[in-house]
């Protein structure tokens, strides 16, 4: 369990998170939703203890701020993309906190081998990274998180540079590993595909949180139109399904 | 459906990979040798060990003077400025992110050069013992000047470098200007800047001895956490790493061994490219586990082309700076030739 209490945070003197309480539960996928500049990449990154914050972030128990015991990945929505290093060996730093920098455990190759065939890149081990299409090499950033058997895994908008296909593999995949008690953080744009594969979402709007709760309530509560202004549509499908569209203008009201 | 057992992934080649290694070493030692035995008198290898082993029938009189005061010191310092500058070119790299990315394009060499032409110019005496203080802060306040005006510390390599060439002619301007201003000191410092280990003698190996060796042992025992700098900030935090310390210590140490590698022997250019993509190439690695075997295949090619200044025009020398300029080049060109092929 992540507890959040009074967190803010301020750069440059401008608020980018305030007031947030929150709880986040173990083993669960929750999804922040929000326009951009809401605060979401801050609130992973708080999350993952490497921004300064004031208020307290303690994750059983234990504040998050540079806090190196935990075992948490991150997955950046823009990689660096080093020069000259293959898929195998990028997704091999993964293991290096566990095996120590720059050593290699037999049992760490047989892993990463299980991550690159799970993730469909065995194929593509020795290409370099750098030569990766958008898809691949957001499949070889969810690999290398992967190969770190994180026990929290954040991912900032781990969709957005995919194709539907490979969108649909993706959550499943991440999917996958929440079935096996990973905790999932995530943001992600497409509201209906939160609301598919998130147990939980959280509404966030300049640096606050408006709402949070099960994914099926907060699909058609009132404070996630109000965090994009009024400007989406929340159908349900006959199946049951909720799915978000964006309003082009008051003539799509109904 | 039965599905195959994965075969396990290609091992990478562990830290020390030591058979590249000991090879460098041992060329270390090979080119050592001949760098002590050859020019314009010939000394054999047997009356060479049997000097420095202090076994008799060694050397006696000018030729003992020639090897042990010489020769030896001038050696040992081309090893130390070759090791210093192969490891900060490498090290600069991976912290830029930049394949071409050496010490002398951040400004850290020309703002050595001008903090020791400040020393030259207005000190009197011996100033041998204060060069690498003077060089050092030159160095380390261009490169911090390069990051102030590039106004993001490590998020922008690109622009950082650019504003590096800035800052790296400023100071060469100054520096230019400060001779003219002292011509009584415009010899030393211009044979100085021309970039020459004629001036090696005991002290200055001494002294850069221990710079040297202390930031290529900070450079060293750094340099595996260095690999996490190909990932993102998140990233390499979350595997146990604090990025901009890391750059920091990194960036603090490789400036040290420039700025005092600049102050023993001037400005000798290439090296801190050629190196790290030879053993690079050779190893098949960008990976900083390498970094012992680039010092040392550092260390072997000045000496080498050191010994190419001495005797190439003997009895003339030829500034050593124009021989691995004359190599470098042209490699530079190539390396920068294939990236473009390899991007495109």
């Amino acid at each position: 369990m992540i507890k959040i209490r009074n967190l803010e945070l301020a750069l440059n003197g401008k608020k980018i998170l305030r007031d947030i309480d929150l709880e986040i539960p173990d083993g669960k996928w929750s999804c922040l939703v929000g326009p951009n500049g809401a605060g979401k990449t801050t609130l992973l990154k708080v999350l993952l203890g490497s921004a300064p914050y004031s208020g307290s972030v303690r994750s059983n128990d234990v504040e998050v701020f540079r806090n190196h015991k935990r075992n948490v990945a991150f997955v950046p929505q823009q990689p660096q993309i080093p020069q000259g290093i293959s898929v195998s060996e990028y997704v091999m730093l993964g293991r290096s906190k566990k095996d120590g920098w720059g050593n290699e455990s037999e049992k760490s190759r047989d892993f990463v081998a299980s991550i690159l065939e799970q993730t469909h890149l065995y194929g593509m081990q020795r290409q370099l990274v750098s030569h990766l299409s958008g898809g691949e090499m957001q499949r070889t950033l969810i690999a290398r998180a992967l190969a770190q058997e994180p026990e929290l895994i954040l991912l900032d908008e781990p969709t957005s540079a995919l194709d539907l296909h490979h969108q649909i593999e993706v959550l499943n995949n991440l999917q996958f590993l929440q079935e096996r008690g990973v905790t999932i953080i995530s943001t992600m744009h497409d509201i209906t595909l939160a609301a598919m594969y998130a147990d939980r979402i959280i509404v966030m709007q300049e640096g606050r949180v408006l709402a949070d709760g099960a994914s099926s309530e907060i699909i058609h509560s009132p404070e996630l139109r109000t965090a994009f202004d009024n400007r989406i549509n929340v159908y349900t499908l006959d199946s049951g399904r909720p799915v978000v569209i964006a309003r082009k203008d008051e003539k799509d009201e109904k | 459906m039965k599905r195959e057992q994965p075969e396990v992934v290609r091992a990478i080649p562990p830290i020390w990979n030591w058979r590249i290694t000991t090879i460098c070493a041992a060329l270390l030692l090979v080119v050592g040798l001949a760098a002590i035995s050859f020019g314009p008198i010939t000394i054999g290898f047997g009356q060479i060990v049997r000097t420095l082993l202090g076994i008799s029938g060694g050397l006696k009189g000018q030729d003992r003077t020639v090897l042990l005061d010489l020769r030896l010191p001038r050696a040992l310092l081309a090893a130390l400025v070759g090791a210093a500058l192969a490891t900060s070119g490498a090290v600069y790299q991976s912290v830029f992110r930049n394949p071409l990315a050496d010490p002398y394009l951040l400004g850290a060499a020309s703002g050595a050069g001008l903090g020791a032409t400040i020393a030259i110019t207005n000190a009197h005496g011996n100033v041998y013992s204060l060069l690498p203080i003077f060089s050092f802060i030159g160095g380390t306040l261009a490169v911090l000047t390069s990051f102030f005006i590039s106004g993001k510390f490590f998020a922008e390599p690109q622009s950082l470098l650019l504003s590096g060439i800035a800052v790296g002619s400023f100071a060469t301007a100054i520096q230019t200007y400060l001779q003219q201003r002292h011509s009584s000191s415009l010899r030393p410092v211009y044979s100085w800047i021309l970039g020459e280990l004629t001036v090696a003698n005991w002290q200055i190996v001494t002294w850069s001895s221990i710079y040297i060796l202390i930031s290529l042992g900070i450079l060293i025992s750094v340099s595996k956490q260095l690999d996490g700098l190909m990932l993102s900030d998140e990233e390499s935090f979350s595997l146990g790493i604090n990025p901009n310390r890391l750059r920091m210590i990194a960036v603090a140490a490789a400036t040290l061994a420039t700025a005092t590698a600049v102050s023993a022997s001037g400005l000798i250019g290439f090296v801190g490219i050629v190196v790290p993509h030879l053993v690079r190439g050779i190893t098949h690695r960008v990976t900083n586990r390498n970094l012992l075997t680039i010092a040392l295949a550092g260390a072997a090619f000045l000496v080498l082309a050191d010994l190419g200044a001495r005797t190439l025009l003997s009895p003339a020398e030829l500034p050593i700076g124009v021989i691995t300029a004359f190599v470098g080049a042209p490699f530079f060109l190539v390396v920068l030739r294939r990236r473009r092929t390899v991007s495109s």
